[in-house]
């Protein structure tokens, strides 16, 4: 009977597939074996296969690491070989499969896989990469009390659109290196994407801020909106560049975030001193064409404003009581 | 009640006479003259060092509140000395204060009646002659003769402006005229001839009020103080005249009282300047001194007008916000004094006028002083693509009342032409 015999990584990944008719099969670190496997810890003649016409037998060839079935610490002797089996062989692992191995149904191509691949095309990528810069180029220009010229601009411009894609490079990089496609502008496109998203979301951030007063208690709702962009962004990036099953890639993508966000939170929190002298409130101001919210009258500025002082007077007692 | 002495020199030119009579004022006042110390209790060194004189037979000592504040503030952590020209030490009791003149009553055991200084009952007249005695720079008592030039035009609690030397250590040294009488006590110096003098009757007051009802707690008696003060330095400012200036495009008030003194600059003279800024302050020229790291009973009135028709209005108010970012307290005090702001911000139109704006409260209290609380308030227009006006003012040491009623007062001055 036929067997396939797949030289696989630590991490279960395929190294290399052969598939024999023969009845009888060498594995080891010789070249008169049939599976040559380059690991020093593997014998010359490590590991033998026989067909008796009904089953197949794996025994260990006496070698000095030994041969192992996973989560067995047992030398294999005329081991009865099932479909499946995983045998470690120095630092090495096989896996045994016979050609009525079931195999998982197949994935009908998405609707969602296209439209994924619309983000790498050459229109897509120049518009996004340009709208990036354009805002990050605006940005740049907007806390420059001094006048700047347009090719003082256009330096920092570039690199700070340059420093961002670095991130689907990396991300490339590391796709390609775990033996997964690279798609490298799929990711560039995804992320621009995304970046400009956020770009959005913090100017509509900033909108709102300036026009609510501190009685809106709600704008903690705003503050979600660039944890689920990122959130997004990173899914989207497992997407493209990893296999990796839904439950995975959301819990990558969830640590992600929160490694993003928590970190900088705490970086925030540790530099924070114990005692700021300085008031600390939202001092967002925009122009009047984003003024959209009606405004109070002094009146009710003094009656708000006085609510504060019973707040302040319980903080002293409760100082004063430590 | 004793007189000392009286003067029986005569010199022959006036300033051989100054200097024969400032030394003969000397050698008599000398025994009821102390160095005032205040001594670390865990160090067993001193920490501060001031002067004091004697003012009753029974061993009451007058000094600045400033010398023993330390003691004040934290009673176990110091202890209060005193060394008298014998080179004899001793320890002071703390008997009650006078936080916003800057006085302090102390007591020393006396075995027997001792001579002390006599405080006069009538004001010096202006060019005459004075002595200011203490300790500078703990080098030994001296004497130095100067002028009285009347009251300080700009302060608000009377301060004596006298012309002659007065050094640190030389604080709650008393000032005597010719007759040897208490005019004044030393408090402050603005260097090169100028010092200041906190008037006798404010040390008379204290003194008379010791002797009918002495002070329960100098925390109490404080805070008494602080909320008096406060509540009569803010109704002579809501009732006084609140000029409408004009800033830019802006109108803004400026209160038309000596002791709050207006200050303008502009960057007009650049003319490559991308924005156009003129700022006007007004300040109260003094504040209360608590201790070394916390003072109150100041105010603080700022106007900044910003126009620009080189940039967008977007950039204009990016640039304009830093002003908002960089917003602080005008007093200082740490975490043992008070707590941190709280703050309110809204967009705000007064029915009454015509400006727009985004304005931010913010209070913190104090934690030994009941309902005495420092307020901040900091308002930029938003209603024009180009111009804007900054109106922001603090005030340390208010109560709730009397805070609000300047801020919707404040509020209402504010506006565009």
């Amino acid at each position: 009977m036929e067997i396939i015999i797949e030289e696989i990584s630590h991490g279960h990944k395929l190294l290399g597939r052969h598939k024999f008719a023969a009845d009888s099969i060498s594995i080891g670190r010789g070249y008169d074996n049939d599976i040559i496997i380059s690991d020093p810890h593997v014998c010359a003649d490590h590991l033998h296969l026989q067909f008796n016409g009904e089953h197949w037998f794996v025994s260990d060839q006496g070698s000095i690491n030994g041969s192992y079935l996973e989560n067995s610490k047992e030398n294999i002797i005329q081991h009865q070989v099932k479909s499946g089996d995983i045998i470690t062989i120095g630092k090495s692992q096989v896996r045994l499969v016979f050609p009525s191995h079931p195999v998982d149904e197949s994935i009908a191509i998405s609707p969602f896989e296209s439209l994924i691949n619309l983000a790498r095309h050459p229109l897509a990528l120049a518009l996004n990469i340009s709208l990036f810069a354009f805002i990050a180029g605006w940005i740049i220009d907007l806390g420059n009390v001094n006048e700047v010229t347009l090719t003082q601009m256009i330096v920092p411009t570039i690199g700070l659109t340059f420093a961002f894609a670095l991130w689907p490079a990396g991300l490339a990089l590391v796709s390609h290196l775990t033996k997964h496609d690279a798609r490298f502008w799929t990711q560039v496109g995804i992320s621009f994407i995304f970046f400009n998203l956020m770009w959005f979301s913090d100017i509509f951030e900033n909108i709102v801020h300036f026009n609510t007063s501190s009685n809106f208690s709600m704008v903690w709702i705003i503050a979600i909106i660039p944890l689920l962009l990122a959130f997004c962004l990173f899914w989207l990036n497992c997407y493209v560049g990893f296999h990796m099953t839904l439950r995975r890639r959301n819990l990558v993508s969830l640590c992600l975030v929160l490694l993003l966000f928590g970190g900088s939170l705490i970086i925030q929190m540790s530099k924070q001193p114990d005692f700021n002298p300085r008031p600390q409130f939202n001092t967002k101001i925009m122009s009047p064409a984003f003024l959209f919210a009606p405004s109070s009258n002094v009146e009710r500025f003094v009656s708000d404003s006085a609510k504060l002082f019973d707040k302040v007077t319980k903080q002293a007692e409760e100082d004063s009581k430590e | 009640m004793r007189v000392i002495f009286a003067l029986l020199l005569i010199g022959f030119s006036t300033l051989s006479y100054a200097v024969e009579q400032a030394e003969e004022i000397f050698k008599q006042l000398a025994p009821s003259l102390y160095q005032i110390r205040l001594i670390d209790k865990a160090s067993g060194e001193k920490s501060s060092i001031g002067s004091g004189f004697q003012i009753s037979s029974d061993g009451l000592i007058a000094t600045n509140y400033h010398v023993i504040s330390g003691y004040a503030r934290h009673p176990h952590k110091y202890t209060i000395e005193y060394i008298d020209n014998q080179g004899n030490k001793a320890q002071l009791e703390l008997k009650s204060v006078d936080v916003i003149n800057d006085l302090a009553i102390v007591q020393r055991q006396v075995t027997s009646v001792m001579p002390y200084f006599e405080i006069a009952q009538q004001a010096p007249t202006k060019g005459e002659e004075l002595y200011s005695l203490g300790n500078p720079h703990d080098l030994g008592m001296i004497v130095v003769p100067g002028t009285y030039n009347g009251l300080k035009n700009e302060s608000f609690n009377d301060r004596i402006h006298f012309t002659g030397s007065v050094n640190s250590g030389m604080s709650g040294g008393p000032v005597v005229n010719k007759n040897t009488e208490v005019v004044g006590i030393n408090v402050a110096t603005s260097g090169n001839q100028i010092g200041f003098l906190v008037p006798h009757d404010k040390l008379l007051t204290l003194y008379l009020n010791y002797k009918t009802s002495p002070p329960e707690s100098i925390e109490q008696q404080m805070a008494a103080q602080l909320m008096q003060n406060q509540s009569k330095l803010i109704s002579t400012i809501m009732n006084s005249d609140w000029q409408l200036k004009q800033l830019g495009r802006g109108l803004i008030p400026t209160i038309d009282v000596p002791f709050v003194r207006c200050w303008g600059e502009s960057n007009s003279d650049k003319a490559d300047a991308q924005i156009m800024a003129a700022v006007a302050n007004c300040d109260l020229d003094e504040n209360t001194y608590i201790s070394s790291d916390f003072f109150t009973g100041s105010l603080e009135m700022e106007y900044r007008y910003m126009e620009s028709s080189k940039i967008s209005s977007t950039k204009f108010y990016h640039i304009f916000q830093r002003q908002l970012d960089r917003v602080s307290p005008g007093n200082q005090a740490g975490k043992d004094d008070v707590t941190e702001y709280q703050c309110h911000h809204d967009i705000v139109m007064p029915d009454t006028s015509n400006i727009r704006n985004k304005a931010a409260f913010c209070t913190r209290a104090y934690k030994d002083f009941p309902d005495l609380y420092d307020v901040l308030y900091i308002a930029i227009s938003v209603d024009h693509e180009q111009y804007a006006l900054l109106s922001h003012f603090t005030i340390s040491g208010v109560a709730q009342e009397t805070s609000l009623a300047f801020l919707a007062k404040f509020m209402e001055s504010v506006s565009w032409k």
